[in-house]
């Protein structure tokens, strides 16, 4: 049986550890905010982009590296996105046990599994284990700015390109909404030729205009169309990575302020069970004083 | 009637805004996009993006690094990798960023991508400081730049 004063310390502690879930559940839902509004601002850019990409690739055929199917891959590049730091419930060991089994699952298919790890929780693990890292980007600051996406697109090209491997894949958390999170692993390269009936039916009317237009050639193209695409295609798979690590900041938000609030919710659970038993134990000190006093009165009797 | 969107990886600029008169840094070399401008795509270099809005006198300028425009029937898009107004420059970054870039180029075993890398990086920096600086400055970072 805990005694009085052990209680009210329990209590006190607990109520402080709420007043901290607290206040990281507001400023991770502060944080939120910001990194969705992150998401659809870049969203038109990598709209526009991708509808460009679309038209320029259906009005003729065009070869380029990044763009290289091959039929059995054989060298595989993981990138693996968690975060930088810990209290957000299951939102990094979701990507972790998915990427375990991935590996796992895949380990004979491929002949080599590189990982670059994104965040410093999934570097953390998969260090004391045996897989191959190529590199780990840590202390990512909150916001994830669009030259830091280019940065790892870049590397992420040079790999590909240079580098041998057949395909590059990403895991990371899909932001669903503020309570839910998938974990997806997306094949970032080699980009997938773009189906033309999506194309149409997810653009506007004007883009069907163009590619009437593209058909009676009636574009001045400056420089040559495949000289765009050429360029275009670099900046649409940055700009698909900035989306990853997008959504991945914004899920990691999602993901604290959840737990936060949980937490919250469960050290006032915890605090009204103590205050409960705190009180039947002083209601027994005092029964028993009483009981006692009046006993004594009454034995002088 | 010319209607200009401008956007960015992380934000939107403008959006169909009305134009009367628009030069950009294109593939070849400056481009005055009028009304019942033909379709037309291209890629833009570092270089300034000037518009004239609908009876104003004088024309807005940013700065753009890498970017894409397309026109179709009268509406022009610009994607820009970044997009900066005089008034968002940082004069300093930019002044740091140049000397650093014409310090590298001095390196006598540059390799031809840093080359181009560090290339880029000076021209950034000076149509930065052209737009964040003094007038003078800036005519004189536009003609570096025709040259």
């Amino acid at each position: 049986m805990p005694s009085m004063k052990d209680i009210r310390k329990k209590v006190s502690s607990t109520k402080n550890t709420q007043q901290i879930t607290k206040a990281m559940k507001m400023v991770s839902a502060a944080k939120l905010r910001r990194a969705q509004n992150a998401i659809i601002n870049a969203r038109p850019y990598a709209y526009k982009l991708h509808s460009v990409i679309s038209r320029l690739a259906m009005s003729g055929e065009f070869n380029h590296p990044l763009m290289a199917q091959i039929p059995e891959p054989k060298k595989l590049l993981l990138v693996v996105c968690t975060s930088d730091r810990g209290l957000c419930g299951a939102f990094n060991g979701g990507v972790i046990k998915f990427t375990e089994k991935f590996y796992r699952e895949n380990k004979s298919k491929y002949e080599v599994i590189n990982f670059i790890f994104v965040g410093k929780k999934g570097a953390e693990y998969f260090k004391k284990r045996d897989v191959r890292t190529v590199e780990t980007m840590i202390n990512l600051v909150n916001e994830i700015r669009y030259e830091l996406a280019a940065k790892l697109a870049d590397r992420l090209m040079n790999e590909f390109t240079a580098g041998g491997y057949d395909e590059v894949i990403l895991v990371y958390n899909e932001f669903k909404s503020a309570i839910s999170q998938k974990v997806v692993a997306e094949k970032l390269l080699p980009i997938q030729p773009l189906n033309k009936e999506e194309t149409i039916n997810a653009e506007e009317e004007d883009i069907k205009e163009s590619i009437n237009a593209f058909a009676g050639s009636n574009y001045i193209f400056e420089p040559e169309a495949e000289v765009i695409l050429r360029q275009l295609l670099p900046k649409h798979f940055a700009i698909q990575t900035y989306r990853c690590m997008l959504e991945s900041i914004a899920g990691e938000h999602g993901a604290r302020m959840t737990a936060m609030d949980s937490a919250t919710r469960n050290a006032g659970q915890m605090i009204k069970r103590l205050t409960l038993t705190y009180n039947k134990l002083r209601q027994a000190a005092i029964t028993k004083e009483l009981v006692e006093i009046v006993s004594g009165a009454e034995a002088l009797k | 009637m010319l209607k200009l969107s401008l956007v960015t990886p992380s934000k939107k600029l403008l959006t169909d805004l009305v134009v009367e008169d628009l030069f950009v840094p294109a593939y070849r070399g400056e481009l005055d996009i009028l009304a019942g401008h033909a379709p037309l795509m291209s890629t833009l270099g570092t270089g300034v993006l000037r518009y004239k809005t609908q009876g104003s006198g004088s024309y807005e300028k940013v700065a753009i690094s890498w970017g894409y425009l397309e026109v179709l029937h009268d509406r022009v898009t610009v994607l820009a990798e970044t997009a900066e107004t005089a008034g968002e420059i940082d004069l300093n970054r930019a002044r740091e960023a140049k000397a650093n870039a014409e310090k590298e180029l001095l390196r006598a075993d540059l390799e031809q991508h840093e080359f181009e890398k560090y290339q880029l990086k000076l021209n950034r920096s000076i149509v930065r400081i052209g737009l964040g600086g003094n007038d003078d400055m800036g005519a004189a970072a536009e003609r570096t730049l025709k040259h």
